[in-house]
């Protein structure tokens, strides 16, 4: 199974959200790493078929993905950013009404939605109504929406949002286990969570991609661009306009800076191994990720 | 199957659709129905100073006045409406308010006013509070089909309904089976002259609160990005929806209809059910009696919610915002009925093709449509016109919901 971008563009008016993109996925987890109006969420739109290209095309094994139309939809699994639901539903009736949508008969889709509900944890409280829920609780039921029809291509779109660092764990335990056979693509600001589960990162800007790889062979083109310094506290603020800082500690009476910059930013500094976030903060430099 | 229930299951657990059903249940049921043949309307048999000062005892009285009528001998001939006047003349000169309350004084009343106008007294301030029943001579009260007809043509006349259209109507009306059966009809003319045309809009009224959030609610609840990504998200679910709309339609109508035609046996029995409608007006061309009226009524009222239920969904399928189609359904449902008195005749006519901008009580009226050359009575135009837009929704409320994605 290949998943190809074939010249995709689409603009709104004059602004262009993504720009004549090319690419090809694979089975495997692919992070989509890129600021706000990166074009990330323009581009999951039309790999997900919501939102038609202006140019270009999405293609399934060599076939358009509008053109697949329900059949294509059938391998889908979409997560979106601002994820919806019904208030007055149960989670397991939220299920049963999207396993209808998906295409479920009801008596598969019962085994399956006790099995997601116990998979995001959710299955103590599956009878209560949604509104009732905390933020990652809904987030956790609109994971297992997405997974309910066992999707060929699962789109995430921050689907780590909201949900609070032993319920990120776990999500990301899920991901990986669910990823082989599988495209997931998944957008995040959250670094650490391309990081620990994608094969494979996108890094988008003004509706480009401007670097891809894995994440050992990104992460090497920005060494050399990472410093460790140690400065007065006094003098952080200044650091801190004249540069990109990624990270400050305290050490005795000093503060130690983390500086990502294209040249030495000092004598005194001293290069140090480069991460993922690193580079999303080398590409975007006024960007912070958590 | 699956999807179309899971989406009707939905439409149902919306508060808004739960309360709005209730209420108008509530409205139609309880206080047009029961409470208006109990209470507003009949019951009154000591009690005529006003309506909410009378008695609750609208049974009673609507069987009394039904077992009155069998005197006439369930005909209506010069004989029989000669001896209806003077019986009320009688009452109304040495009886009391409630001798005359027992016969069908209202209806009788415009039969007068109607076949014998030149017994009419001018309307001066000694004769404004009287009936023409109080005064009319029973001795010229003769040659009352005779009479009718004249009433017809001499209405055409002043009308302009000539040639073609005029021979049409005529030819309906040759249809009405005279002498008229008759019993006491006062219930008839409150049910069909009165309940039953605002069925429609009670309806529509449910069914714009009701079905606006249909498509549009989806983009409220951010559910359409993700339905539109399913594998029936796009024809599948905008049909099942379509269809919930018309099955909710078809419910809220059996919810309403079935107790009402309850509520109306109980009270009035079925005495009458074959009197002619002319008992209602004198001049009606249509051959019909009361039950096919009802019938006629009831289709009318169903028709136009289905037409308006399409109109909604289409106008929910068109738009992300809830609020701006229940704007949209309530422009499309009061709009021509707020314009269409300041239109040209044609225009009105044309206008009350559309759903609940007619009524059914048109039945009781000579309007036609000239519809590529061949003359059509407008009621049956009424019934037929909103099962087409229905229809013809349906693939254009598909295709917007779809396009909505790229919205």
């Amino acid at each position: 199974m290949v998943l190809s971008i074939d010249r995709l563009t689409k603009t709104f008016g004059s602004k262009i959200a993504v720009d004549h993109l090319n690419t090809e996925m694979q089975p495997g987890v692919y992070g989509l790493l890129g600021a706000n109006g990166a074009g990330k969420t323009t581009l999951m739109r039309m790999i997900c078929g919501i939102l038609e290209p202006t140019s270009g095309e999405v293609l399934l094994d060599g076939q358009n993905i509008f053109e697949m139309g329900a059949d294509y939809r059938d391998l889908l699994g979409y997560l979106p950013q601002a994820f919806g639901y019904y208030p007055n539903y149960s989670a397991t009736d939220y299920l049963y009404y999207i396993a209808a949508l998906k295409g479920i008969p009801k008596i598969s889709a019962k085994a399956k939605i006790k099995k997601l509900l116990k998979i995001v944890g959710l299955l103590d409280v599956s009878n209560k109504k949604i509104r009732t829920y905390s933020g990652g609780m809904k987030q956790r039921l609109g994971i297992a929406q997405a997974l309910l029809n066992d999707p060929a291509i699962l789109i995430l779109d921050e689907p780590t949002a909201g949900l609070d660092p032993k319920e990120r764990v776990r999500f990301r335990n899920l991901l990986s286990s669910l990823a082989e056979d599988r495209i997931v693509l998944l957008s995040t600001h959250i670094v650490s969570d391309v990081e620990s589960i994608a094969d494979w990162v996108f890094v988008m800007k003004q509706g480009r991609i401007i670097a891809q790889g894995c994440i050992r062979d990104l992460v090497e083109d920005v060494q050399g661009h990472v410093f460790e310094m140690a400065v007065k506290p006094s003098d952080v603020g200044r650091w801190e306009t004249a540069t990109t800082v990624a990270n400050l500690r305290r050490e005795d009476n000093r503060t130690i800076l983390r500086i990502i910059s294209e040249d030495m930013p000092s004598d005194k500094a001293v290069p140090v191994p480069a991460t993922l976030e690193d580079l999303y903060l080398y590409h975007f430099p006024t960007e912070r990720s958590e | 199957m699956e999807l179309f229930l899971a989406e009707h299951k939905k439409l149902w657990s919306r508060k808004n659709v739960r309360v709005s059903v209730f209420i108008c249940f509530v409205y139609m049921v309880v206080f047009a129905g029961i409470l208006q043949f109990q209470w507003f309307t009949f019951g009154s048999r000591n009690d005529f100073t006003s309506v909410f000062g009378n008695n609750f005892d609208g049974y009673d009285v609507i069987r009394e006045r039904q077992g009155y009528s069998e005197k006439y001998g369930h005909l209506l001939t010069d004989d029989t409406l000669a001896e209806m006047v003077s019986d009320y003349q009688y009452a109304n000169e040495y009886g009391t308010v409630s001798d005359t309350r027992k016969m069908d004084w209202s209806v009788i009343s415009t039969w007068l006013e109607t076949l014998y106008p030149e017994q009419k007294k001018p309307s001066l301030y000694k004769y404004a509070s009287q009936l023409m029943l109080d005064y009319v001579d029973t001795e010229k009260l003769t040659d009352i089909y005779g009479r009718r007809q004249e009433a017809i043509e001499t209405f055409m006349e002043a009308s302009g309904i000539t040639g073609e259209k005029r021979r049409y109507l005529l030819s309906l009306n040759d249809k009405v089976k005279i002498p008229f059966s008759y019993v006491w009809t006062e219930g008839w003319r409150t049910v069909l002259g009165d309940s039953l045309p605002e069925y429609g809009l009670m309806i529509a009224i449910v069914l714009m609160i009701s079905l606006a959030p249909l498509f549009s609610g989806e983009w409220r609840d951010r559910t359409g990005e993700m339905i539109l990504t399913m594998k029936h998200g796009w024809e599948k679910d905008a049909v099942a929806k379509f269809f919930v709309g018309f099955v909710f339609t078809l419910e809220i109508f059996l919810l309403i209809a079935i107790p009402s035609i309850i509520v109306q046996i109980t009270y009035m029995g079925i005495s009458g059910w074959d009197e002619p409608i002319q008992c209602i007006k004198m001049i009606a061309i249509a051959p019909m009696n009361m039950m096919q009226a009802e019938i006629y009524e009831y289709i009318h009222a169903l028709s136009g919610a289905l037409g308006f239920a399409g109109i909604m969904m289409l106008i929910s399928a068109s738009s992300k915002n809830e609020l701006l189609s229940l704007v949209g359904g309530f422009a499309f449902l009061f709009g021509p009925l707020m314009i269409s008195e300041y239109l040209p005749y044609t225009i009105q006519l044309l206008i009350s093709l559309l759903p609940i901008a007619g009524s059914a009580s048109d039945i009781f009226r000579m309007d036609t449509l000239n519809i590529f050359g061949k003359i059509v009575w407008m009621p049956y135009a009424e019934l037929l016109t909103p099962i087409i837009i229905m229809v013809v929704c349906i693939p254009a409320t598909v295709k917007r919901w779809i396009k909505m994605k790229n919205g």
